[in-house]
């Protein structure tokens, strides 16, 4: 009965240990890797200081498309999923990816630059075309 | 014509209510005079679905692009075999797969011996969970998810599949993952219908083939998918820590958890109600990781649109947990027996169950946090990946430590063959002074690394120390998948960290380096084929004025799709893997051109492999009598 208490506090020391530790890690993984994750008419309701560092969804608009040319990177509107009328220019330097065309809805993760007016995105990344995808019940 | 199909998944749906029912009424009664009258219900069912997916594997095989799904996933042009495959390239079709592999898992069960073993009373109850569960998969493809929706007029030709799933790659990975989920189910319903019934052979024993085949397939679906990232999205990675590979990765973790949890209770009968939670947990996991890509809830990288199978799938979670709560805290109370010391190997074993279980947690809790963070901020916070490296990488690196120091301790306390675990602690620490020698300085890689190493040093000793291993098929297994796991731990922990990226824009006859490799642009060559166009570049590879060879990566513009898409190429080694991606170029030949060097990343795929075909050793064969195992003979053998 004795040992089987002691081994008992043993584990309970040991997961409180074990949970102190990670907790540290965890709280400090949620301070500076949490990002906003906006769309685009979220991210224009926000004053432009805090959008320094966000994930940004939307949709390419069908106007305003400038490929590099060569290819190694593009500037374009992004329009707001649900209502396309709200935009902001983004330009992106580096590998556009095979489905990145007017109407893809891409993830883009970055931050707005103040002075030139425009969304200075560090990685773009494509959903699925929507061939790919069941129709939108929505939409 | 398309009215079969679907007729007999409705038939298969009442058929499964009604037999459910009637266990439910049995149970009641405490008798199973119904079992022989279910048990061929489970058959009749099993023959209906089987018939509705061959009724679809057949309308791919025509063209018959009246039913929307067939023209939607096909076209004229897709060659024989991804137009069958196409079978799983949509959600209706993939949940069909799905249901007909849990179908079957649940008509093999019957012919199995072992589960002849089990009481009636324990067969009635294990085909109420069962039964129910299949029977939310015919209402599902009854309903929101029905296959068989027909277009009129029939058009042409289909939409054709999207390039990116022309690849094995990804016609391998859905099924394997599918496999995965539908085998979790039988273990699931055994553990809860055990429990009820307080069953006296072991649950985990009864189901242990099912867990493990689950298991590996699982594995091998996951790598699979990251497998085919690295070949087809082009952008040198294999994993993002999107939520759709997260997805998947959840259940795997508390079926990894299960499995180290699960050796303490066979062997001792000690943790029944945590074996019996955690997988029913991985079943629950399976379920979950599908509503995740497919219910829209978060945005993702390559998440369907919402197909209406979120709410449903969603209530049938929330109902399962409900119901395993229920069987575990209200119903009958079983014994346990405490367990030994936290140094000993029993201990060591549950720490790592604690620590996979933290992981998925964690994965979990990242993967929702847009919703979760709903809860005090107005727009939505995310996680980037920075955040599971930072977070889960530490634990891996745990796990990877524990991993070599674990075999050598004894079941209860104590250490085996001190002298030579010394030995092995001494080599562990110069392979690591190696490493940094040769570069490899960061922390989490350095320890990572070495770890791996270790693992197969560690492994490989306790195999020549220890005769009686070497006797059992059991340990080869569980060594054996071990060491396919320290083989991926060695190329995650290098390639991750140790990868180097170059871009340049090249005219013919012009060169780029990366590291020490000079690579020199050739020139351009087009083809067309009745399905795409391809235009090649073609690359030649030199190190120290050396020609050592040729790479080259293609655009390839398909004919029902609008842009190019990229087919990268690589220099295979085991060493150091160049990876070419044809970012684009314009009409006088000149290309932009991405390349990078992927250290050791070969390694991951082998020690996949090992991994799974290892892991089929350790299953075990129906020789002689179930026995309840020695805890000092099986459990030494399946340190996992």
């Amino acid at each position: 009965m004795q040992k089987k208490k002691n081994s008992r506090t043993v584990y309970i020391v040991a997961l409180a240990l074990f949970l102190v530790g990670f907790g540290t890690l965890l709280m400090a993984g949620l301070k500076q890797n949490s990002i906003y994750f906006l769309n685009v008419s979220e991210a224009l309701a926000m004053p432009a200081e805090d959008i320094q560092q966000i994930r940004l969804f939307g949709t390419v608009a069908e106007d305003g498309l400038v490929f590099d040319p060569q290819h190694m990177g593009v500037r374009f509107m992004l329009a707001d999923n649900d209502d396309a009328s709200q935009r902001i220019p983004v330009q992106y330097r580096g590998v556009v990816p095979d489905l990145f065309e007017p109407g893809a809805e891409v993830i883009l993760e970055g931050g707005y630059l103040i002075q030139e007016g425009v969304f200075n995105a560090k990685t773009l990344m494509t959903k699925c075309p929507s061939k790919y995808e069941a129709e939108n019940r929505s939409g | 014509m398309h009215i079969i199909p679907y007729y007999s998944l409705l038939a298969a749906l009442l058929l499964s209510l009604l037999a459910a029912a009637a266990c439910v009424h049995q149970a009641w009664e405490g008798r199973s005079k119904v079992l022989p009258w279910v048990e061929n219900a489970q058959i009749v069912v099993c023959t209906l679905v089987t018939i509705s997916s061959f009724f679809l594997l057949w309308a791919f095989y025509v063209k018959d692009f009246s039913l929307l799904y067939v023209s939607r996933y096909s076209d004229l042009t897709l060659p024989l075999f991804y137009r069958l495959t196409a079978f799983w390239a949509g959600q209706a079709g993939s949940m069909l797969f799905w249901a007909w592999l849990v179908v079957i898992c649940g008509t093999i069960m019957l012919f199995t011996r072992r589960y002849r073993l089990l009481s009636g009373q324990t067969r009635i109850f294990f085909w109420i969970f069962f039964l129910g569960i299949q029977a939310f998969f015919m209402y599902l493809l009854t309903g929101h998810q029905n296959p068989f929706m027909e277009i009129s007029p029939a058009p042409l030709d289909g939409q054709g599949l999207n390039p990116l799933l022309q690849h094995p790659g990804m016609i391998i990975h859905p099924p394997t993952l599918f496999i995965g989920y539908a085998g979790f189910t039988i273990p699931a319903c055994l553990a809860l219908a055990c429990w009820i019934t307080g069953e006296k052979h072991s649950w985990i024993q009864i189901a242990h083939n099912w867990t493990l085949t689950a298991w590996i397939f699982l594995a091998a679906g996951i790598i699979i998918g990251g497998w085919w990232a690295y070949l087809e999205l082009g952008w040198g990675g294999y994993w993002a820590w999107d939520p759709v590979e997260n997805a998947s990765l959840i259940p795997w973790l508390s079926s990894t958890a299960f499995l180290h949890t699960a050796i303490v209770g066979q062997g001792r009968k000690a943790l029944g109600k945590t074996n019996v939670l955690l997988m029913v947990l991985t079943l629950v996991l399976c379920f979950m990781a599908t509503y995740l890509v497919r219910s829209g809830v978060i945005d993702s990288l390559h998440a369907f649109g919402d197909g209406g199978v979120g709410n449903p799938l969603m209530l049938f979670m929330m109902f399962s947990m409900a119901v395993t709560a229920l069987v575990l805290f209200f119903g009958p109370a079983r014994d346990d027996r405490p367990l030994s010391g936290l140094t000993s190997r029993q201990g060591l074993l549950v720490v790592t169950a604690w620590i996979f279980l933290t992981l998925g947690l964690v994965v979990l809790m990242g993967t929702f946090w847009p919703v979760i963070s709903k809860l005090w901020t107005q727009n939505p916070m995310g996680l980037d990946a920075g955040f599971y490296n930072r977070v889960c990488l530490p634990l891996f690196v745990v796990i990877g430590a524990l991993l070599v120091i674990c075999p050598w301790m004894q079941w209860k306390g104590g250490v085996r063959h001190g002298k030579w675990l010394a030995v092995l602690a001494g080599i562990w620490l110069a392979l690591g002074v190696v490493l940094w020698v040769n570069g490899i300085r960061m922390p989490l890689a350095l320890v990572g690394a070495s770890a791996g190493l270790a693992m197969v040093v560690s492994i490989v000793m306790l195999f020549i120390l220890d005769p009686s291993l070497r006797k059992r098929r059991t340990a080869w297994g569980a060594y054996g998948v071990h060491l396919g796991v320290a083989l991926m731990f060695l190329g995650v922990a290098i390639s991750g960290p140790y990868k180097v990226e170059a871009e340049a824009v090249l005219a013919p006859g012009e060169y780029m380096t990366i590291e020490d490799y000079t690579i020199t642009y050739v020139g351009m060559e087009t083809w067309s084929t009745p399905a795409m166009t391809v235009f090649a570049s073609r690359l030649e590879v030199s190190r120290d004025g050396k020609i050592i060879g040729e790479l080259a990566p293609q655009r390839r513009s398909y004919r029902t799709w609008d842009r190019p898409h990229a087919k990268i190429d690589t220099r295979f080694s085991l060493g150091v893997e160049l990876y070419a991606t044809l970012l684009g170029f314009t009409e006088d030949e000149i290309i932009s051109l991405k390349m990078s060097t992927q250290p050791l990343v070969n390694w991951i795929w082998i020690g996949c492999v090992i991994l799974c075909l290892v892991g089929f050793v350790a299953l075990r064969t129906s020789k002689g009598k179930d026995r309840e195992t020695n805890p000092g003979a099986d459990a030494a053998t399946a340190t996992s």
